[in-house]
């Protein structure tokens, strides 16, 4: 039961990421992958902010939880990380990692000071 | 009979032109068809992403469930699930440069299925969990991991994508 709903609440969040991260990388008209970075930044401080709340340990936050892990992604991030320049070890690519990851653990851990 | 009245001047042989800033307005089966191709080409890649995220959020939730990570443990679940899914993300993308694929399979593989499978907000809260339990070093070696293991074999399934015929 927990692993159909978990299951549905992916889903439901990979398409609400296909629909955010698309709209914003249209709006922006950058070569910059930001509807990824808005996605991810967005996804990590509402699980912090959830996880706060109970430790996932009720169904409710738990299938959150699941609706956010499907929202945010890293596979894209990595190939979106690998196209902006011709090796990793160049600045974009390195600035692509970093303004994800840094902010993404501080609002995760902002968003579960909050709620905890 | 108003509407041969309404026909602009034919020639002999029944064919006429049409004047030049006559705006066309489409005829009502036309237009709803055309409503039913912007549905759809709205819904279709939606539908796609849903029915990938099925799967990827499935197998995703399967590998937690099956090696859950114990309390200050090191999250090898989610490390695994994203590494995979970054070398399947490069190859399937590379295969997708390579030749045709089906409508949608953008959507499905790449958008919906690796990209619900793979997880940063996961990531994050693992990150965030290790350095409250005083387990820094854990954290770092994780974040690392994740990096470097996630570009590498993004680049390792993109090669294998394009040398594979």
């Amino acid at each position: 039961m927990t692993l159909l709903v978990a299951t549905l609440a992916g889903a439901a969040g990979a398409v609400l990421r296909y629909v955010v991260s698309g709209v914003v990388q249209r709006r922006t008209r950058s070569g910059f992958p930001l509807g990824t970075l808005t996605v991810n930044l967005s996804g990590a401080f509402l699980l912090g902010l959830v996880a706060g709340v109970d430790n996932l340990e009720s169904s409710t936050t738990l299938a959150t939880a699941a609706f956010l892990a499907g929202f945010t992604t890293f596979s894209t991030w990595m190939i979106e990380t690998l196209r902006l320049g011709p090796s990793p070890f160049r600045l974009r690519p390195i600035a692509n990692l970093l303004i994800t990851l840094v902010p993404g653990v501080i609002l995760c851990a902002a968003g579960y000071s909050l709620t905890n | 009979m108003g509407l041969a009245a309404n026909r602009p001047p034919g020639r002999a042989d029944g064919s006429f032109k049409r004047r030049a800033m006559s705006p066309p307005t489409p005829p009502p089966a036309v237009r709803s068809h055309r409503i039913a191709l912007t549905l759809g080409n709205r819904l279709g890649p939606a539908a796609a992403v849903f029915a990938g995220g099925l799967f990827g959020s499935a197998a995703r939730t399967g590998i937690g469930y099956w090696s859950p990570t114990s309390p200050g443990g090191f999250p090898f679940a989610i490390l695994a699930t994203n590494l995979v899914g970054s070398l399947l993300l490069g190859f399937y993308l590379a295969r997708r440069e390579q030749g045709v694929s089906a409508r949608w399979s953008l959507q499905f593989w790449g958008i919906g299925m690796l990209g619900s499978f793979t997880t940063f907000s996961a990531f994050s809260l693992d990150v965030v969990h290790l350095v409250q339990d005083q387990r820094t070093l854990t954290a770092v070696l994780y974040v690392f991991a994740s990096l470097v293991g996630g570009l590498g074999l993004a680049l390792v399934g993109e090669r294998t994508g394009m040398v594979l015929r």
